[in-house]
């Protein structure tokens, strides 16, 4: 919702700026944050628990503790001053834009590393695992990718999802909404049948939602999500500090501790990680 | 910042397909929504003025009420607040055949009808009084008088705000992507999705955008030259070329 006002202005400064971005000063990230003394992510405002606006209306979630308590201090360390925090709304079909145009350095929120995506962006390492699956109202007919052929989907607009549904279930009638809220709204109302996204947003989304116990999420994960932080491409020695203040968090544990934050028993949504990704995560991080 | 340009995603993969379908969708939205548009503009911009107290109350009530709330909440309003209130069977039927661009018609048709209505009630009221006072004295009634004096000027005088409103139309179509309707901007976001490479996706976009922008004011130039009364001050000024 408040994401198309601004992708429509951004499309527009965007072709503005076309003709200028060759000549455009050639500032590193880094030196960037440095001059500014801040650090600006783009991040969410409803996929909770990864970053959210929760009943207190605080901005918070997974991914901004990742970065406030892992990837900050990493950054003060190696500028040799505290750099401050900024978050501003980026949506799955503005958060390339917002990066190439300057307006955020590091994206910290609900995004996939794909291939396709590394042509344009760089990642850092993976700090969520995750696959698509479909929250859909108890007792649908609905059991997974199989069997949605002529069903109306809802789906995020720019999700590495939609483009798998419009490929292995062509018949599938895919409705795109530019965020979740909307899609869920869809699903409330019988717009649509279904709500695909990451299994784990799909959890986030019912464990908040009125009426939690009428929503089930079905299906085997159809894809494989692994979550990164995403920054302008070629820039390594910003990347190596946002890589190294995970590896950091991840060797010292405190990675884990913020897991269990959000995920663990107690957590925002208990979601307990699997020994096999905790081991993925234990192998990512490269020796000193 | 190095961005790296890549122009040839536009015409490689199914991005012309996209491009084309988004072009159709947006056109067949905007073309039903100014047909609804400027027949409830004409509707309640005429009520606006006439002499009968309900009548322009009613009129008012739907330019304030509608104008005056952004068209994203219309949007919202059609596709999620209207449904629920139909019949189921006409539910059914509406849901199986693209709900959300009916309620994108109607939403920016309604929305754009109240701006129309605007447009038109300043079209009547800069018409000296003395014609309608000529017409009703040469035995017309109110109706007659509209029908045959008033109006034919009216809507000559309005096209070229009239040609503003319809531009304004075409470019919010582009806001019923919030109820996943697939037209243009949603598509070049699709392109944007499969390639990553947003700047050409979103230049492919505003180019299109804007030829028929300007294609859609060639045709109501064309259309105010063609009925132009002669003498009349509409055709008095200096044209644009």
């Amino acid at each position: 919702m408040r994401g198309t006002t601004r992708t429509i202005a951004l499309a527009l400064s965007l072709a503005v700026f076309a003709g200028g971005v060759g000549s455009a000063l050639a500032e590193t990230t880094l030196e960037k944050i440095a001059r500014t003394e801040t650090l600006i992510i783009g991040t969410r405002t409803g996929s909770p628990p990864f970053a959210y606006v929760n009943s207190k209306n605080e901005w918070v979630g997974f991914s901004i503790d990742l970065v406030e308590q892992l990837v900050l201090p990493e950054l003060a360390k190696k500028l040799g001053k505290p750099i401050a925090l900024v978050k501003k709304e980026s949506t799955p079909p503005t958060r390339i834009p917002l990066l190439t145009s300057n307006a955020v350095d590091l994206i910290a929120g609900t995004m996939t590393d794909t291939r396709a995506r590394r042509d344009s962006v760089d990642f850092s390492i993976t700090f969520f695992v995750t696959g698509a699956q479909f929250l859909v109202k108890k007792g649908s007919p609905i059991k997974g990718i199989k069997n949605i052929d002529g069903k109306r989907i809802a789906a995020q607009q720019g999700s590495t999802n939609a483009k798998i549904i419009r490929e292995r279930a062509p018949k599938a009638q895919l409705r795109e909404f530019p965020d979740q809220p909307a899609a869920f709204q869809a699903l409330v109302q019988g717009q649509v049948d279904a709500y695909t996204n990451d299994g784990i947003q799909l959890a986030g989304l019912k464990q908040k939602a009125p009426n939690s116990a009428q929503w089930e999420i079905v299906g085997d994960f159809y894809s494989y999500e692994p979550y990164g932080m995403a920054m302008r491409r070629n820039e390594s020695d910003f990347r190596a500090v946002v890589n190294n203040g995970l590896m950091e968090g991840i060797e010292s544990g405190k990675f884990f501790e913020i897991y269990d934050k959000w995920f663990g028993p107690k957590g925002e949504l208990p979601y307990p990680m699997s020994a096999a990704v905790r081991q993925f995560m234990l192998y990512q991080v490269m020796p000193k | 910042m190095n961005y790296q340009f890549k122009w040839s995603v536009l015409w490689t993969g199914q991005s012309g397909e996209w491009l084309l379908s988004g072009l159709v969708v947006t056109l067949e939205l905007s073309a039903l929504a100014w047909l609804l548009a400027v027949g409830l503009g004409i509707a309640s911009g005429a009520l606006r003025t006439v002499p009968f107290l309900p009548l322009r109350v009613l009129a008012t009530a739907y330019v304030e009420f509608f104008r005056n709330v952004p068209l994203l909440v219309w949007m919202f309003f059609w596709y999620f607040a209207v449904p629920p209130l139909l019949p189921a069977s006409m539910r059914e039927f509406l849901l199986a055949h693209s709900l959300e661009f009916w309620a994108a018609v109607f939403a920016l048709g309604v929305y754009s009808g109240a701006r129309f209505s605007e447009v038109l009630r300043a079209g009547i009221q800069s018409i000296p009084r003395t014609q309608m006072e000529a017409s009703v004295a040469s035995g017309l009634t109110t109706g007659q008088a509209y029908r045959y004096v008033i109006l034919p000027v009216a809507l000559r005088l309005i096209i070229p705000p009239a040609t503003n409103e319809s531009v304004n139309l075409l470019k919010n179509s582009s806001v019923a992507l919030t109820i996943s309707v697939a037209e243009l901007t949603f598509q070049t976001r699709q392109i944007e999705t499969y390639t990553a490479k947003a700047v050409e996706a979103f230049t492919a976009g505003t180019v299109i955008y804007l030829v028929l922008c300007v294609c859609l004011a060639a045709i109501m130039g064309w259309v105010e030259r063609r009925t132009a009364i002669p003498g009349l001050i509409a055709a008095g000024g200096r044209r644009s070329p």
